[in-house]
This record gives structure tokens, sequence and C-alpha cells, in this order.
């Protein structure tokens, strides 16, 4: 009895492995969907509070925004101040482009719970974490599900500590099977010679890992550098 | 002339502390730098009292400097445009910002930070010579022998780079 079972238990470790190793990046060949130019892309802009906003919302403030349609904010929980900050951002791109505007849909906000909050004890962490994941679980991978409209087509990342649990819920469509967002994580410029934990932890994980200083790739690894984004 | 003071959103003791010493005083004000205007945030300092009871600023004149501190200034990039020199945290965003702006800057990377990466940012820049990167202890003679002409220009926003990693990632290239 109890070798059946282990057997069975082996077999499964077995197959989640295999099936990880054939969805982790840089596996296999990407396949990169080529876009007809009248294409719509949903894409979803993870604003990680302070400076992690700032850089990624003057990332953002490049794009077009009539190819880049509906736009989803990712926020923390209680970050008013980068709410703010992203409907500056859209109203500016609004009365520069007119043609976004007439969709008033054009732009969502996702509340995240945070899986740590600055300075919180490390023993009720899990807790936080735990609650962040089943949250993102949720949007990610449950609420297309019933919608019948993916998540997202691209996930853009630059840390903190969230980003990595939304990657962990990308992870688990890809698991599956459901469609999934590309990941593109972009390291902050603060970052010269050592790479940030988010950064480090999800190198392996997204499908496009960019540093901003060449430095960070010395060790050969995966990652590009096309100098300053910012 | 006019230098601005900011330790950014949070708080940065040693830098507040050290601006109203009276060594880098002196060194600002023989440099012809007699008005400042700074930023403290929450830092602790020996006028720290005169913000205490939810005053936004106070003002204090001393070795022949004129000073404006403020908790929190309103607009930050009127500042930095009316500044002739800006002092502050090796903080990313600061940084960028200021040097956008084509203005001389002084750093101070706050070494107390758990994770110490204002050091590494502070010293690439300035091996760039973007900016002059100073310590707390070493401010005064920073100051003393800062030459704000020497500086290499900060390059543009450079928006297309990122603009043309995620089209060609959503296959728009």
């Amino acid at each position: 009895m109890w070798g059946l079972a282990s057997c069975i238990l082996v077999l499964l470790v077995a197959i989640v492995c295999i099936r990880i190793y054939y969805i982790l990046p840089g596996s296999k060949t990407t396949d990169r969907t080529r876009a007809i130019n009248h294409d719509r892309k949903k894409i979803a802009i993870f604003l990680g509070s302070g400076g992690h906003t700032s850089e990624m919302l003057a990332m953002t403030s490049t794009l077009d925004f009539n190819k880049y349609s509906p736009r989803v904010y990712i926020l923390s929980e209680g970050d008013t101040l980068s709410r703010r900050k992203a409907i500056t951002l859209e109203a500016t791109k609004a009365a520069k482009y007119g043609s976004v505007s007439k969709n008033t849909n054009a732009y969502t906000f996702l509340v995240i719970p945070r899986a740590r909050k600055v300075h919180q004890s490390l023993l009720t962490t899990p807790y936080t974490a735990l609650l962040s994941l089943m949250h993102c679980f949720y949007h990610v991978t449950i609420a297309p599900c019933f919608h019948g409209s993916p998540f997202a087509d691209v996930l853009v990342l630059n840390g903190p500590g969230t980003c990595l649990v939304l990657c962990l819920a990308v992870y688990l469509n890809k698991f599956l099977g459901l469609s999934s967002p590309r990941t593109i994580y972009v390291e902050s410029f603060a970052r010269v010679q050592t790479l940030s934990l988010s950064g480090k932890l999800l190198r392996p994980l997204v499908d496009r890992y960019i540093v901003q200083w060449p430095e960070l790739l010395r060790d050969g690894k995966r990652g590009e550098c096309r100098g300053w984004l910012i | 002339m006019r230098a601005f003071i900011t330790v950014g959103s949070t708080r940065f003791d040693e830098l507040i502390q050290a601006i109203f010493s009276t060594s880098v005083l002196h060194s600002l004000s023989n440099k012809g730098y007699t008005e400042l205007v700074v930023q403290c945030g929450y830092s602790s300092f020996p006028y720290d009292y005169l913000l205490a009871h939810g005053e936004l600023s106070f003002k204090v004149q001393e070795e022949g400097v004129f000073i404006e501190c403020w908790k929190f200034r309103p607009a930050l990039e009127t500042e930095y445009e009316q500044a002739d020199l800006v002092i502050s945290h090796a903080g990313s965003g600061t940084i960028v910002d200021v040097l956008r702006m084509n203005k001389p800057l002084i750093v101070v990377p706050n070494s107390t930070l758990l994770d110490d990466h204002q050091q590494e940012l502070a010293a690439a820049l300035e091996k760039l010579n973007h900016l002059r990167s100073s310590t707390i202890s070493s401010l005064a003679t920073t100051i003393q022998e800062f030459d704000p002409s020497s500086f290499t220009k900060f390059p543009p926003f450079a928006g297309d780079k990122f603009r043309d990693l995620v089209d060609e990632e959503m296959g728009f290239a």
C-alpha cells in the first residue's frame, strides 16, 4: 500500500518538475507572436510604490496607448500616491492623443494586499504573503476563466516584493496551460553593481529580464542591457 | 546664490545635522550660497522642535546664511529650478530629476540604510562626472572644492528604448 502511494507521489513530483522545466523561459524557444498593426494588446503595469512607481510610469509614458489598451495598473493596498500618479499620466496622455480618451474603459486599477509591509515582522510575513498570493491567483487565474478574456497580454514589473507573488500567479496559468501574459522585468536604475532581491528572484522566471547597468550581467546569466531606460 | 537641500520623503538625520553645522554653513557662505532652502522630511536635528506642532516651515539666520527649512516643500521642481546648487541624499528619483534640469548636484549616500545601493549609484554617476558624491564628514570640504561648471551633461530621457522593447515582445516591431 505504502509502496504504491510513494510510487504515485514520485510520479506526480516528476510530472510537476517536467512541466515546470518546460514552462520556464530559456528551456525552449520562445513563441513570440507577431501582431498585426491594428491589434490592441492588454497591458498590466505593476506599480511598486515610491521610486519603483516613478520609474515604471516614466517608461509607460513612452508607449503608444492606442496599441496598449486597455491598461491595468496593479497597486498595493493603500498606495494612493501611485494611483494619483497613474491618473495624472493617463490624463496627460489623453490630452495629447484625443483618441485614447474616447474609450472610457481604457484603464483600470487592480489593488492587491502587500506581500510584506516595510518593517513587518518575519513571523507574520507568511500569512500576509499567502493572502497576497490568493488575491493574485484570483485575478490572474480564476477571474479570467469566468470573464472569458485573458488577464493581460503583457505584464511589466520592476519590483519590489509583491511583484514576485504576481509572477507566481502567472506561473500557475502557465502550469495549467491557461493563457498567460508575457512578463518583462526591468531592474531599477538605482541598481548598478548588485541586483535587488526581487531582481534576483525573478531573473529565472520572467520572459524578458532587463537591467540598466551592464555591470549587473557580469555573471553571464540571463538578462539584457540596453542602457538607461529612464 | 541659492542652494536647495533635500533628504527625500523620509529622513536623514546626519545630513540635516551636517547642513546646520558651522563648518558646512561656512563653506556655503564662502562660496556665495547665502540662501538655503531645506526640505528636512522627518529628520531629527537641533531645530526640529520648530516643526513639532504642525508648522510647515521656519526661518533662521546663521553664519551669514538665510535658512528656510520646510518639512516638505510643495513643488520640488520649482525648487530645483531656482537653485544654483542641490545637495541631496542619493535617491535615484531625486538624482535623475535634478540632473535633467542641469543643476549642479552633490549627493551624500545614506550609509545607514540596510541595503546600501545609494552608494553604488552615487559612485557610478560620479565616475561618469555627472555629480559629486560626498560623505557627512567631508561635506564641508566637498562644497569648498566644488566647481559647478566641470560636469558632463546628463543624457536626455531615451523614451524609445522601453517602447521598442515592449513592441518587440508584443510583435509590433
